[in-house]
């Protein structure tokens, strides 16, 4: 398996063989063009409606839920991140999916270095427990893995959230690593060795540096995923002040009847950072999405 | 640099603990656990596969059994041939590329979380605004209550299941297309191969990694679907939108029946490796061939 990383390159023009005349083949084109934008705006359409909504009041919404009316307020807003205590959320998920990462790019670049470098029996085994990991779904380990937090007086504690998101984030994380160490020569590392240098210097100097691209679209692909977890925050946390957002969205809201002034100001509030996230760091989430697919 | 056995050791022990100690302990303690017939605090003693056979009985899972196959087949199929259509038109509009893709990639941004909350609104009875565009289109008559009705609220579920994963499906396949030499496109535009035929012959089999990965991926995550149905519908109505997950988090959480809904679990887990296994063996031995 090869990874894909960002890179730039110039954008593909079409083969330029054609016996149409280039007028009708441009327009054609423009035409194309338009349509992939109607589509994507098709797609963004239920999230700007989000937005919309979100500002006005229910009576609006109820006699035209489609129309845009004027009366935009951030009321809703101003109410929501009091009901939802915003602020003490968001810097739980913050700390939770900051620690899970750190966590996760430690040990996951550590084990993941030998796992690149050595072919052994036993080496290849572990990886393929790692790898295995993937496919387990969470439910069969969550009853345990609440007992397991009971017994060790974890439980309702940012530490069980932030073990397990990160014990389920190492497969990827492991792979990740492994497979982009194996594009790379060894060559620094023998340098380092010849210079000296033990393992953990070898480690902190060329490898850490080495892993930077790869680490910048991991952190971003745990973070989207750890912060959008459901079940791992509900099973665990118990008391309101240590939710994270995620839970929080889902706590304030239930399942329920609901007024629309209510429902989607937390849902935005919810959605918002990563949404901003993603916007400026793009290229990571791409790189992270596109992990799996073969250049070759 | 030679790592020496003992080193490579130290260095993967902190993750190996930390896997072993929360992931690989925990599910073996699961297959343990099926086998007995814990309830909350009471109970635990070894009862063989007493709850497997109650649940190949009991028509919640099959229910849930069924639903979850059928929505996995419906999402698996309808993704993949929707993201490949988009895919290929991002691939053909570079102008517009980046800009679309963004667009189509936000909701996968999302938490499962709100886009359930997002999409109960979009399609409540109520006012909501799907139902305002079908006014709008003057399709009043088809209108219905697509949440509460047993025979859409699944299909309603997996709607915006798509929706969350379509940018995600077309991103992979787009660097897919993004990596087949320019060369090889030429020569085919050359040959003449244009519209379905070289989609057919040329596009088709050098897409063959991307289509693995789809694949995969969209099954293992259909396959497991918990958050929507859980938010949007509670299960409901009468059983219809009820999955695995589903029933395995309100045997355990709710009921407190760790030990049944824990076997439920391992149904699931064997049936995503079983198909996880078939899909990879058939799929690189097709991209081998290719």
């Amino acid at each position: 398996m090869t990874l894909t990383f960002p890179r730039t390159r110039s954008p593909l023009q079409p083969a330029p063989v054609d016996t149409a005349p280039l007028r009708r083949r441009r327009l054609r084109r423009v035409a194309s063009q338009c349509g992939l934008l109607l589509v994507t705006l098709i797609v963004v359409a239920p999230i700007l409606l989000m937005l919309k909504v979100s500002l006005e009041s229910d009576t609006d919404v109820a006699s035209h839920p489609l129309a845009l009316t004027g009366h935009l307020s951030l009321h809703n807003y101003v109410a929501a991140i009091k009901d939802m205590d915003y602020g003490r959320s968001l810097g739980n998920t913050v700390l939770i999916t900051g620690g899970a990462a750190v966590l996760v790019m430690f040990t996951g670049s550590l084990a993941a270095w030998p796992m690149a470098r050595i072919a052994r029996r036993w080496t290849r085994l572990v990886y393929q427990l790692f790898v295995a990991g993937l496919t387990v779904p969470v439910f069969v380990m969550i009853t345990p893995l609440y007992m397991l937090m009971r017994d060790l007086k974890l439980l309702d504690s940012y530490t069980s959230v932030i073990l397990s998101e990160a014990a389920l984030s190492l497969p990827f994380a492991v792979l990740f690593f492994t497979s982009f160490l194996r594009s790379v020569p060894a060559e620094l590392e023998e340098a380092a060795a010849i210079d000296g240098a033990g393992p953990l210097r070898t480690y902190w100097h060329v490898i850490v540096p080495l892993l930077r691209p790869a680490t910048a679209t991991l952190v971003i692909t745990l973070t989207l995923s750890i912060w959008n977890d459901l079940v791992i925050p509900l099973v665990m946390l118990t008391s309101d002040s240590k939710q994270t957002i995620t839970l929080d969205v889902y706590s304030t809201i239930g399942t329920h009847a609901y007024s629309t002034a209510q429902l989607l100001p937390t849902v935005v509030l919810g959605t918002a950072p990563l949404l901003v996230v993603f916007l400026v760091l793009q290229r990571y989430i791409v790189a992270g999405i596109t992990a799996g697919v073969g250049k070759s | 640099m030679r790592l020496t056995t003992r080193s490579a050791a130290l260095l993967m022990l902190p993750a190996t603990a930390l896997y072993a100690l929360f992931i690989l302990y925990p599910t073996a303690k699961g297959l343990l656990l099926s086998l007995t017939d814990a309830h909350g605090v009471i109970g635990g003693s070894f009862i063989g596969l007493d709850n497997y056979r109650q649940a190949f009985q009991d028509p919640q899972v099959l229910a849930a059994l069924k639903n979850t196959l059928v929505y996995t087949v419906v999402v698996v199929v309808v993704q993949n041939v929707l993201g490949l259509a988009v895919a290929s038109w991002l691939y053909n509009s570079p102008a517009v590329r980046t800009i679309a893709r963004t667009g189509l990639l936000m909701p996968a941004m999302m938490a499962l979380v709100a886009v359930s909350y997002l999409w109960s609104f979009i399609y409540s009875p109520v006012g909501g605004p799907l139902d305002a565009v079908m006014n709008a289109l003057g399709l009043h008559r088809l209108e219905m209550s697509w949440l509460g009705d047993t025979h859409t609220a699944l299909m309603a579920i997996a709607v915006s299941y798509m929706w969350m994963y379509l940018g995600y499906t077309a991103t992979i396949y787009l660097s897919n297309y993004l990596s087949i030499p320019q060369s090889l496109m030429e020569a085919a535009a050359l040959d003449g191969a244009r519209g379905l035929a070289r989609f057919r012959h040329i596009d088709w089999p050098l897409l063959a990694p991307s289509l693995t990965v789809n694949l995969t991926l969209s099954t293992i995550g259909s396959l497991r679907v918990f958050d929507l149905p859980f938010i949007m519908t509670d299960g409901g109505p009468a059983n219809s939108t009820q999955t695995l997950s589903y029933v395995v988090f309100q045997d355990s959480f709710h009921d407190f029946h760790f030990a049944y809904g824990t076997a439920v679990a391992v149904l699931l887990l064997v049936i995503t490796v079983v198909v996880g296994v078939l899909l990879t063996t058939f799929l690189r031995r097709r991209e081998v061939a290719a």
